[in-house]
């Protein structure tokens, strides 16, 4: 029997990709198709939800639709463009080499990489999917035909967060504002940018503001440079680097800061600010890549590297409370315009479309 | 919304801005960010290159070696394929063979191993031992971060005292013998002694490795890298500073960075350019020299004569306590002074 099968490098649980791979398998599933994820990289946790990419050419069915997640360098892409089943790209990003080759060339090499197999995928997929407009604008640049843009069914579950629900208004901030920063620690994150804007928000106007950092460190050159960076930042105490955390963990984590801070210098489309929108904690974040899109009107957008204006946006968000209660109900809004519930449904229509059309 | 920089006192008011983004007008902040941000910038092991040694390693390793060292049972699949992500027709070592004009028999185009060609193998090895040398170094750089920073933030456990009753003694030391060009202060803390030579008319700069206290000076209009001394020194052309006054860092660092920045600093400083130590007398602990310091510090700080014989060991001459005229008494410093040759 023919199916829908995603392709991904690597499932891990608990990044964007792997979650959004998995709920489209969930949707496949309940349209009534058979649905399989093989992986290139077998990883523990997931072992049980895969199966290696090799074992794949036994199992196809010349009316498979495959959809590759496609977010990084993988000696997949090469395979599947070589293969003859129905493909379709689902594009997540690729970082630009630049970024990253300061802090490992092997890191940007690979981003080089990665952006050779899109194109080498541009003759081969009959549709290409990106999760924003922002990474629409790629696709349509590396010369794909026929492109589509469903956001990402990656944030984390509604009864997690709710969880973590509480009122937009503001906590009292006797112990110092609690500044919050969410995802992979890269340097594309520039997370050194919120230290910066910590440590004066700390030395002009709140001498007692935390920031909490959780996230796995995806380079370790820059994870070093952090820490470094606070140590002489004289931040030890004020900054916390929560590692890789438990949705649950994370979700409480929403719970009890004051503001999410996104300084990163490249996004294409950052999760995290869509679950903070969901609990309703206001965002705080630098205009670029699709951080306007993913949060229209309902955060404060800041145009500047100059971490004195970038605290001082920060103060008025954490102590503004009109302020704070506009952004929940902004944000509200803009949640249901991005109508992720029905995201991963949405999706397996375009597939199904695609199915019919080959079929 | 968008947050925009406050209007200026006499711009015409619009209604109630969203997110009022006071970014303080009236100080100096270009240089405090400027400063932040290239503290950070020079924690980048690999420079601002994209193509560097380590990548021009691994692009030969893509040609040459296996298409991910270490990878999956599909990156080895797709070895043997005629086709790679680059698009470009048949295997790399076919691609190799072809371009080496070995396609074909005859000597080199088929060696031992798998069918390889001698180039190939001999690439194969070279690929090899890059990648040695390439771990080799990253062990030692490890090694060498570990042992010039035992504690990330020493800094701020042995926090360097101001100069205090220093500034005008050495401030006078400095102007009077100076050749001119930059003084450059570490640990500068608040910045007094700057202060000092700047109204001196001494163009003055400053190094002071805690961000926090560096944001002062650096608020103030002065120039102050957010650095730690050695680093500051290691981007300086030869002969091109006017003088050097070293205090707290001189506490803090261990014996072998002391010889080392002592060598460095006789390189930048200029024919018969001063050189100031201002540091803790061992006999006399200061107050500021709390536990955590002490067991720190051990078995620094080094006495007035161990700087002496370190200065000469460096090439400096003329070296000679410095009078504080009974601005030092009760602190429990002492000052060194010494000039290059001229």
């Amino acid at each position: 029997m023919s199916g829908i099968h995603q392709f991904v490098p690597v499932l891990h649980g608990g990044d964007a990709v792997g979650r959004h791979t998995l709920g489209l398998r969930d949707a496949i599933v309940a349209r009534g198709f058979e649905s399989r994820i093989y992986v290139d990289t077998v990883e523990a946790g997931t072992r049980t939800l895969t199966s290696p990419a090799l074992a794949y050419p036994a199992e196809a069915h010349a009316d498979d639709v495959v959809l590759y997640q496609f977010a990084t360098a993988s000696p997949m892409a090469a395979w599947l463009a070589a293969r003859g089943e129905t493909l379709v790209v689902n594009y997540h990003n690729i970082t630009p080499p630049d970024l990253l080759a300061p802090w490992d060339n092997h890191l940007a090499l690979g981003q080089l990489r990665a952006q050779a197999e899109l194109r080498l995928l541009v003759q081969r997929a009959v549709l290409a999917v990106a999760d924003s407009h922002y990474n629409e604008e790629h696709l349509v640049a590396a010369g794909f035909k026929e492109t589509a843009v469903v956001p990402p069914s990656a944030a984390l579950g509604s009864e997690i967060l709710a969880a973590g629900r509480r009122s937009a208004l503001p906590i009292a901030a006797a112990g110092g504002a609690r500044w919050l920063s969410v995802g992979r620690i890269a340097p594309n994150k520039a997370i050194e940018d919120t230290i910066a804007a910590l440590l004066v928000t700390r030395r002009q106007r709140d001498p007692s503001a935390t920031l909490l950092i959780i996230g796995k460190a995806a380079t370790t050159s820059y994870a070093d440079a952090l820490h470094r960076y606070v140590a002489s930042l004289g931040l030890s105490n004020a900054v916390t680097f929560g590692g890789h955390a438990r949705d649950a963990t994370v979700a409480a984590a929403y719970a009890r800061s004051d503001v999410l801070v996104v300084t990163s210098a490249h996004e294409g489309y950052c999760v995290p600010v869509v679950e903070a929108m969901s609990v309703g904690l206001p965002v705080v974040a630098f205009r670029q890549g699709a951080l306007p899109e993913v949060l229209g009107e309902a955060g404060v957008l800041v145009d500047s590297r100059d971490p004195y204006t970038l605290a001082a946006t920060i103060a008025s968000v954490v102590h503004d409370a009109p302020l704070r209660a506009r952004l929940a109900e902004l944000a509200a809004r803009r949640l249901a315009e991005l109508d992720l519930a029905t995201a991963a449904d949405r999706f397996v229509s375009l597939l199904c479309g695609v199915r019919e059309r080959r079929g | 919304m968008s947050a925009q920089p406050p209007p200026p006192d006499d711009a015409p008011q619009e209604d109630a801005p969203a997110t009022p983004a006071d970014s303080g007008a009236g100080e100096d902040h270009a240089a405090a960010v400027a400063a932040l941000h290239a503290a950070f910038d020079r924690l980048r092991p690999q420079g601002s290159d994209a193509w560097n040694f380590l990548a021009a390693f691994t692009h030969l390793g893509d040609r040459y070696g296996p298409y991910q060292p270490g990878a999956s049972d599909l990156s080895r699949r797709m070895e043997g394929q005629d086709h790679g992500p680059s698009g470009r027709p048949g295997t790399w070592k076919q691609r190799l063979a072809h371009k080496a004009g070995l396609a074909g028999a005859g000597r080199g185009s088929v060696g031992s191993a798998g069918g390889q060609t001698e180039l190939e193998q001999a690439m194969a090895q070279v690929v090899e031992a890059f990648r040695f040398l390439s771990a080799r170094v990253r062990t030692l750089e490890e090694r060498l971060a570990c042992e010039d920073r035992p504690i990330e933030g020493a800094a701020w456990l042995v926090p360097a005292p101001e100069l205090g009753h220093w500034v005008d003694p050495v401030a006078a030391h400095i102007v009077g013998t100076s050749p001119g060009g930059d003084v450059l202060h570490a640990d500068c803390g608040e910045g007094h002694l700057l202060d000092a030579l700047v109204e001196a008319g001494v163009v003055a700069c400053g190094v002071e490795p805690r961000g926090a206290v560096a944001l002062g000076p650096l608020e103030r209009g002065l120039s102050v890298a957010l650095t730690e001394i050695a680093d500051a020194l290691a981007g300086r052309p030869p002969a091109s500073l006017g003088g050097l006054v070293l205090s707290g860092v001189v506490d803090r660092l261990p014996l072998h960075a002391v010889v080392s920045l002592l060598a460095r600093a006789r390189d930048v400083l200029m024919l018969g350019a001063p050189i100031v130590i201002v540091a803790s007398d061992p006999d006399k602990r200061g107050p500021w020299a709390g536990t955590v310091a002490q067991e720190i510090l051990q078995p620094r700080p080094l006495h007035a004569e161990t700087w002496e014989l370190l200065l000469q060991r460096a090439g400096f001459v003329s070296v000679a306590s410095l009078d504080g005229g009974g601005a030092g008494e009760g602190d429990a410093r002492f000052a060194l002074s010494a000039a290059t040759p001229t």
